[in-house]
C-alpha cells in the first residue's frame, strides 16, 4: 500500500470517533480532493467527479447551514457577524454551484469557472477553520458536538464522495437531482437527526 | 555564465523602498503552483529572516553610530524583502500544508548541497540531517490525512518522496554530541560557507516555524508533534551553525551573507517556472548588488582586507530545486542508523545517547510514534508516496496487516 491509491477515498475513517468540527475539516480535504479529480478527468470521468462535487458541496454547505453556525451564532458576543459573513460565502457559492451544474463539463468555459469557484470554496472553508470552528470548539460541550456530529453524518451519508459501482455514467448519477432537491433532502435529513 | 557580484552594479540604496502598492504581491495559487516555486519562496524567506536577524545582533556588537546606522538602512530594505518574498504565500494555505512545504525545502535544498559540497566532513553534515528532515516530512504527512483528509502528494507532487527515514524518535540527542567541529575560514573553499550559511538559515527559520505555529492547532496529537519536531529543529541549528567558523570577523560575515543573498537570487531567478515571481528575485538580485558593494565597503575601511580573499570571484553553479530521489534513498540504505558522538558519527546507541533517550521519552512512545499508530488505526495504513519505488531499507518497509 505504498503507492497513493486512486480512489481519493479508498480508505475512509472510521466515523464514531470524530466530533464536528473534525469531520467538517475532513469534508474541507474532501472537498478539494475532489476539485483536484474534476480538474485532471476529462470526459464521462470529469461529469462523474463533477457530480459528485456538487453533491458534495450542497450537503456540506446546507449541513453547515442547519448545524454549525446556529450553534456558533450564540458562540460570543459578535459572532453573529462572523456567521453573516460566512453565510454571504455560501450564499454566492452556491449561485456559482447552480450556473456550472447546468454547463457541459467539456464547455470551454467550464474549467475558468471550476476554478473561480474552488477559489471561493477554498477562502469560505479556510474562513470558517480559522473563525468560527475555533469558537465552537472552545463553547461546545463533547456532548454537542457529538449530537452535531451526528447530524452531519446523517447529512454525510446521503453524498456520495467516490464513484458508486453501477453508477459511474453521468446519465445515472444524474439521478441524484439538482443541487435544490439536494438541499432539501439534506435538510430533512439533518433534522430528523437533530430530533427537530 | 560567469557572474562576478562584486563587478556589477545594483539599485542604488535610496531607490530601493518600495510603497504599500509595490509591496502588497499577489500569492501563488496552492493548488496548481510549481511545488517548487513554493520551495524558493519558503528557503528565500529563511534567508532573509537571517539577514535581518544578523544585522540586528551586529548593530547590538557594534559601538560606531556610523555604522549602526548604515545598517538599519540596509536592514530595512531587506525586511522589506522578506515581506514580499513570505506574503508570496497564499492565506488559503493550512500551517500543516506549509509545514509539509517546509520539509519538502529541508530535503531537497539539503540533498542538493551535500551533493555540491566539495569537503567531506561538511558533506556527511548535510547527509546526516537530511534523513530526519526526510522522516518528519512522512510524520507530517500522515497528520495531514489525519487531519486534512488530504495526502500530503498533493503538495510535494512526486517531487519528493515520503516515506521513513531515520525514525524521528531517534533524533533526540545529547546536546554536546549536536556541536560539530568549524570549517577553518582561512583554507575553506567560498562555495563551503555559502552552503553553510543557507542550511543553518533554513533550519533557523523552520526552528522558529515550529515554535510559533505549533500550538495554534487544537488536536492535541498535532500539538504534540509540533513540539517535538520543533526541539529537533534546535539540534539541527546547533549542528549546522556549529560548521561555521567562529573567527570569521562581523565585516567577513557580512560580506558572506550579502554575497551568500546574491548567489540564490541569481540562482532562483535562473530556474523560476512562475515569471511574476522571477521577477521578483530579479529586482531583489539588483538590491542586494548594491547591499553587497556597501558591506565591501565596510569590510575594506574597518577590517583593512579586500573582500576577494573571502568570497569566490565569479558565482557557483546554480543552487537547483530538483527531485534527489536516487541520491536520498542511497543514504537511506547506508546512514539510517547512524547518531552522533562528539563531533564525529557513530553506528551504536552509546552510553549518553541512550541516557537522553531514556530522559525524554519517559518510557513511553513520543509524538512521532503516536501519530503513525493513530493514522493507522483510522486509515487502516501509513501514509506513503514512493514514486521511485519500495524502501531501500527492508525494515522500513510497510508492514502489512
Amino acid at each position: 500500500m505504498s503507492q497513493a491509491p486512486e480512489a481519493p477515498d479508498a480508505r475512509v475513517a472510521p466515523e464514531s470517533s470524530e466530533d464536528a468540527v473534525a469531520l467538517l475539516m475532513r469534508q474541507h480535504g474532501d472537498i478539494r480532493n475532489l476539485f483536484d479529480e474534476v480538474e485532471k478527468t476529462s470526459g464521462e470521468a470529469r461529469a462523474d467527479a463533477f457530480r459528485r462535487l456538487v453533491h458534495l458541496l450542497a450537503v456540506h454547505e446546507t449541513a453547515e447551514e442547519e448545524v454549525l453556525h446556529p450553534m456558533a451564532r450564540t458562540a460570543y458576543a459578535g459572532a453573529e457577524k462572523v456567521v453573516e459573513k460566512r453565510l454571504a460565502e455560501e450564499k454566492e457559492a452556491k449561485e456559482l454551484l447552480s450556473r456550472l451544474d447546468g454547463m457541459d463539463t467539456e464547455d470551454p468555459k467550464f474549467l475558468p469557472q471550476l476554478l473561480t469557484l474552488r477559489t471561493e470554496v477554498m477562502k469560505h472553508a479556510r474562513a470558517e477553520e480559522r473563525y468560527e470552528f475555533l469558537h465552537i470548539r472552545r463553547n461546545s460541550s463533547p456532548a454537542q458536538l457529538a449530537t452535531m456530529a451526528k447530524a452531519l453524518r446523517a447529512a454525510e451519508a446521503t453524498a456520495p464522495t467516490h464513484p458508486h459501482p453501477g453508477v459511474e455514467s453521468a446519465t445515472k448519477n444524474a439521478l441524484l437531482g439538482p443541487v435544490a432537491a439536494i438541499v432539501d433532502r439534506t435538510r430533512d435529513a439533518v433534522r430528523k437527526a437533530m430530533g427537530r | 555564465m560567469t557572474f562576478n557580484p562584486l563587478e556589477q552594479r545594483g539599485i542604488p540604496l535610496d531607490r530601493q523602498l518600495r510603497n504599500w502598492r509595490e509591496m502588497d504581491v499577489e500569492p501563488i495559487d496552492p493548488d496548481h503552483c510549481d511545488p517548487y516555486t513554493r520551495c524558493r519562496i519558503i528557503a528565500m524567506n529563511g534567508i532573509e529572516t537571517e539577514a535581518v536577524m544578523f544585522s540586528h545582533q551586529f548593530a547590538r556588537h557594534c559601538p560606531d553610530p556610523e555604522v549602526k546606522r548604515q545598517l538599519a538602512q540596509v536592514r530595512y530594505i531587506e525586511q522589506q524583502q522578506q515581506k514580499v518574498v513570505n506574503w508570496l504565500l497564499p492565506g488559503l494555505s493550512s500551517v500543516l500544508e506549509t509545514t509539509i512545504a517546509y520539509e519538502q525545502v529541508a530535503v531537497d535544498l539539503t540533498a542538493w548541497v551535500a551533493r555540491a559540497e566539495p569537503d567531506l566532513y561538511l558533506q556527511q553534515a548535510y547527509q546526516f540531517g537530511v534523513l530526519e528532515d526526510f522522516d518528519h516530512l512522512y510524520r507530517y504527512a500522515n497528520l495531514y490525512e489525519m487531519i486534512e483528509h488530504r495526502k500530503a502528494d498533493a503538495i510535494v507532487e512526486g517531487l519528493t518522496e515520503v516515506m521513513p527515514g531515520r525514525p524521528t524518535k531517534f533524533h533526540h540527542r545529547h546536546p554536546e554530541d549536536n556541536v560539530r567541529e568549524p570549517y577553518d575560514r582561512t583554507t575553506a573553499n567560498p562555495l563551503s560557507k555559502l552552503h553553510a550559511l543557507t542550511i543553518m538559515s533554513a533550519e533557523q527559520q523552520t526552528m522558529n516555524f515550529y515554535m510559533n505555529v505549533g500550538p495554534q492547532y487544537m488536536e492535541p496529537i498535532a500539538r504534540q508533534l509540533y513540539q517535538e519536531i520543533a526541539l529537533i529543529e534546535e539540534e539541527h541549528v546547533t549542528h549546522y551553525e556549529s560548521l561555521v567558523d567562529p573567527g570569521e570577523t562581523w565585516w567577513e560575515q557580512l560580506v558572506t551573507h550579502e554575497y551568500n543573498e546574491c548567489y540564490l537570487y541569481h540562482s532562483f531567478m535562473e530556474q523560476e517556472s512562475d515569471p511574476r515571481v522571477k521577477a521578483i528575485w530579479e529586482l531583489h538580485l539588483n538590491m542586494e548588488l548594491e547591499h553587497l558593494r556597501i558591506a565591501c565597503d565596510l569590510m575594506r575601511r574597518h577590517d583593512g582586507r579586500e573582500p576577494q580573499e573571502i568570497v569566490a570571484p565569479q558565482l557557483p553553479p546554480v543552487l537547483t530545486f530538483e527531485p534527489n530521489h536516487g541520491y536520498v534513498r542511497e543514504l537511506l540504505d547506508t546512514q539510517m542508523d547512524l547518531t552522533t558522538l562528539g563531533t564525529g558519527y557513530v553506528q551504536e546507541a552509546h552510553e549518553r545517547f541512550q541516557k537522553l533517550q531514556e530522559q525524554i521519552h519517559g518510557g513511553e512512545e513520543p509524538p512521532s510514534e503516536r501519530v503513525m499508530a493513530q493514522h493507522r488505526q483510522l486509515f487502516g495504513g501509513e501514509y506513503r508516496s514512493q514514486p521511485s519505488g519500495e524502501h531501500p531499507d527492508m525494515a522500513s518497509r510497510e508492514r502489512k496487516e
